[in-house]
């Protein structure tokens, strides 16, 4: 099956009132999404209802052929969340982090897509190595960051999710793991969302994007789109803020 | 690490990292100050028992209802509570998009739960085996299994019922853990009204929005403010309604100071004295504690004259206390009800040695208040 993620439909929100409304879209594997929008336009929120942390309120949302709302556990094996920093259990080390999402997935700790990743050990080249045997409280944000997308890569999932975790990143893992997705999505198994809020990123990395405003998708840039956007510094962003101040008027 | 046993280890780390991040020297100084005062306790509590041996071993009504009821609801309490620990961690928030089922997640509670109770149940059996012994009733080791049976059962009877209604399965308060069943304890910790803390600083959260559940408290504290004052006149003594206020007016205080922005670093950051805050913030609990005495005292004042050294003594140790609660209310700041439970606690540990040793004792609850507003005042300023 050549589609990861179909969302249809999709409204979900807290306490009964809908955040985000009338989402469609759609992922095949290679494809990177990256997800934009200003604060409070959605983007968590849709991330959430993506990966069933919250009821969806109408709608459905089907990851790699299994339904969310039907098997939400086999979803759930299909895709890899890099959870927020902040949310990883600050008690356990980055080693027993790994170790209990790779014995909840059913694979090794060492389970990677590495055929798919270029060059050596992810670990070491995000120089998590001498982190590991710590407890993540004592973790910086950005190393909290790595620890989150190395798990989320566990078990070969073939959709893997970044919501805003690149931001905390030092360039040289940024680099990494920029590198790292293009080389995932590059071997057609994989596709990967894209949750950020650095703008001038996406063009690089992604080849699709699309803009949330108000709980909607306002505006969305094919590969196209994106590669003559990139071309000329700086256009991409006065796109996304003309699209911007377009929804404002509106 | 196998996730079969996450629960448990969880809460291991969880407690592990606590310890660390305590400094050594009050570590050192509970684990030494601690295990004195236990080690005491145990020897007066060892005496006691053989003091009063012979009126215990025959007392039906305590080994057929007293006991038993005891040990069961204590059973119940520690079970609700040990379960609702287990079952926060069961949908924590890094847990939440990982593929594990809702039962599957309940049994890992279930486990965990089950693996905290067997130390609790042989340690219910020693001690009540132990004091059996103490007091020489025949078959101790008997007494004591079927203690910890008794424990047992209301320990079960509520994990279970708790672990079979976790309320929310997927959390709604993005970034909070997900309540389970209805955290009460949990509720009151977080407890409105919060604008008493604001008012303090004339915030616009600090403006009263009136609710049904301000409105029942304010009525029921009225009916016992009337009730106290009315057995006062009918009875033509001043002691019902001075009790009756120095109580209300202690628990008014405490349901309404709210003490965290001491720990808030825009408060820590500005130029503005820990005293300073802290008198802020009893300001107003103060008031609605005072307020809520006035009724009662003037009852007891009219009801018996000639003993108007009741109402004002009353007056006086609401002040004292309240002055003692908003101490540990600053050093528990997070956690109100811990702040409530603990002052409770040294309250009537002190009222019992006073029993024995006299009023001296208060001179130590006097030094444990100096010593938390020591601390908390040390935390304000260092962190």
């Amino acid at each position: 099956m050549d589609e990861v993620l179909a969302v249809s439909g999709l409204s979900a929100g807290y306490r009964g009132r809908a955040v985000v409304r009338g989402i469609d879209l759609s992922l095949r594997r290679g494809d990177i999404l990256g997800l934009l929008g200003a604060n409070g336009s959605g983007k968590s929120t849709l991330i959430r209802a993506i990966t069933g942390q919250i009821p969806l309120l109408s709608g459905s949302v089907t990851v790699d052929g299994v339904d969310l709302a039907a098997a939400p556990e086999r979803a759930k094996a299909r895709f890899g969340l890099a959870i927020e920093p902040h949310e990883l259990p600050a008690p356990l080390s980055g080693r027993q982090y790994i170790e209990l999402v790779a014995s909840i997935r059913g694979c090794a700790p060492n389970d990677l897509p590495s055929a798919d990743l270029p060059g050596g050990d992810l670990l070491e080249r995000l120089e998590l190595g001498r982190w590991m045997d710590r407890p993540i409280a004592e973790y910086s944000l950005g190393t909290r960051a790595k620890v989150a997308i190395f798990a989320a890569l566990l078990g070969w999932p073939p959709l893997l999710i970044f919501d805003e975790t690149l931001n905390g990143l030092d360039p040289v893992a940024a680099w990494e793991v920029k590198r790292a997705i293009t080389a995932l999505c590059a071997s057609g198994r994989h596709a990967v969302i894209v949750s950020t809020q650095v703008v001038e990123a996406v063009p690089a990395l992604c080849n699709r994007a699309v803009l949330m405003a108000d709980g909607s998708l306002s505006r969305s840039w094919d590969a196209a789109q994106l590669a003559e956007a990139g071309g000329a510094p700086g256009a991409f962003e006065a796109s996304v803020m003309q699209a911007l101040r377009m929804h404002a008027a509106a | 690490m196998r996730h079969d046993g996450l629960f448990l280890i969880l809460l291991w780390r969880e407690l592990v990292l606590g310890l660390r991040a305590m400094r050594r020297r009050d570590l050192a100084w509970i684990g030494l100050g601690g295990g004195a005062l236990l080690a005491y306790a145990i020897a007066d509590i060892v005496l006691a028992l053989h003091a009063a041996a012979p009126k215990l071993r025959d007392d039906e009504l305590l080994w057929t209802l007293g006991l038993p009821l005891t040990l069961a609801v204590l059973g119940a309490l520690t079970g609700n509570a040990v379960a609702r620990l287990c079952l926060e961690r069961a949908f924590a928030p890094f847990l939440k998009a990982l593929p594990l089922a809702p039962g599957q997640r309940r049994r890992m509670a279930g486990r965990a739960t089950l693996a905290i109770f067997a130390p609790l149940g042989v340690l219910v059996a020693v001690l009540v085996g132990f004091a059996c012994a103490v007091i020489g009733k025949p078959l101790p080791a008997a007494w004591g299994v079927g203690a910890a049976v008794l424990f047992a059962l209301g320990f079960g009877t509520a994990a279970l019922w708790r672990l079979r209604r976790p309320r929310l399965l997927l959390d709604e308060a993005a970034g909070e853990a997900a309540p389970v069943g209805r955290p009460w304890l949990g509720r009151l910790d977080r407890a409105r009204p919060r604008w008493l803390s604001s008012w303090a600083w004339k915030l616009p959260g600090g403006h009263l929005r009136p609710s049904w559940k301000l409105a029942a408290a304010s009525l029921m504290l009225a009916v016992a403010a009337i009730l106290g004052a009315w057995a006062s006149l009918a009875g033509g003594t001043a002691g019902p309604a001075a009790v009756a206020g120095l109580a209300g007016g202690i628990l008014v205080f405490m349901l309404s100071l709210r003490c965290q922005p001491v720990g808030s670093p825009v408060l820590r950051t500005a130029p503005i004295g820990f005293t300073r805050v802290w008198l802020r913030l009893v300001q107003l609990p103060l008031q609605l504690s005072l307020a809520f005495f006035l009724l009662p005292a003037g009852a007891a004042l009219a009801a018996e004259p000639s003993a108007w050294a009741v109402p004002v003594a009353g007056g006086l140790w609401l002040l004292v206390l309240n002055g003692a609660y908003a101490v540990f209310g600053a050093y528990f700041l997070n956690a109100p009800f811990v702040a409530m439970l603990s002052f409770a606690s040294a309250l009537a540990y002190a009222g019992y040695e006073t029993l024995e040793y006299g009023r001296t004792v208060l001179i130590g609850l006097a030094a444990l208040v100096f010593f938390l507003w020591h601390r908390t005042r040390q935390r304000y300023r260092n962190g």
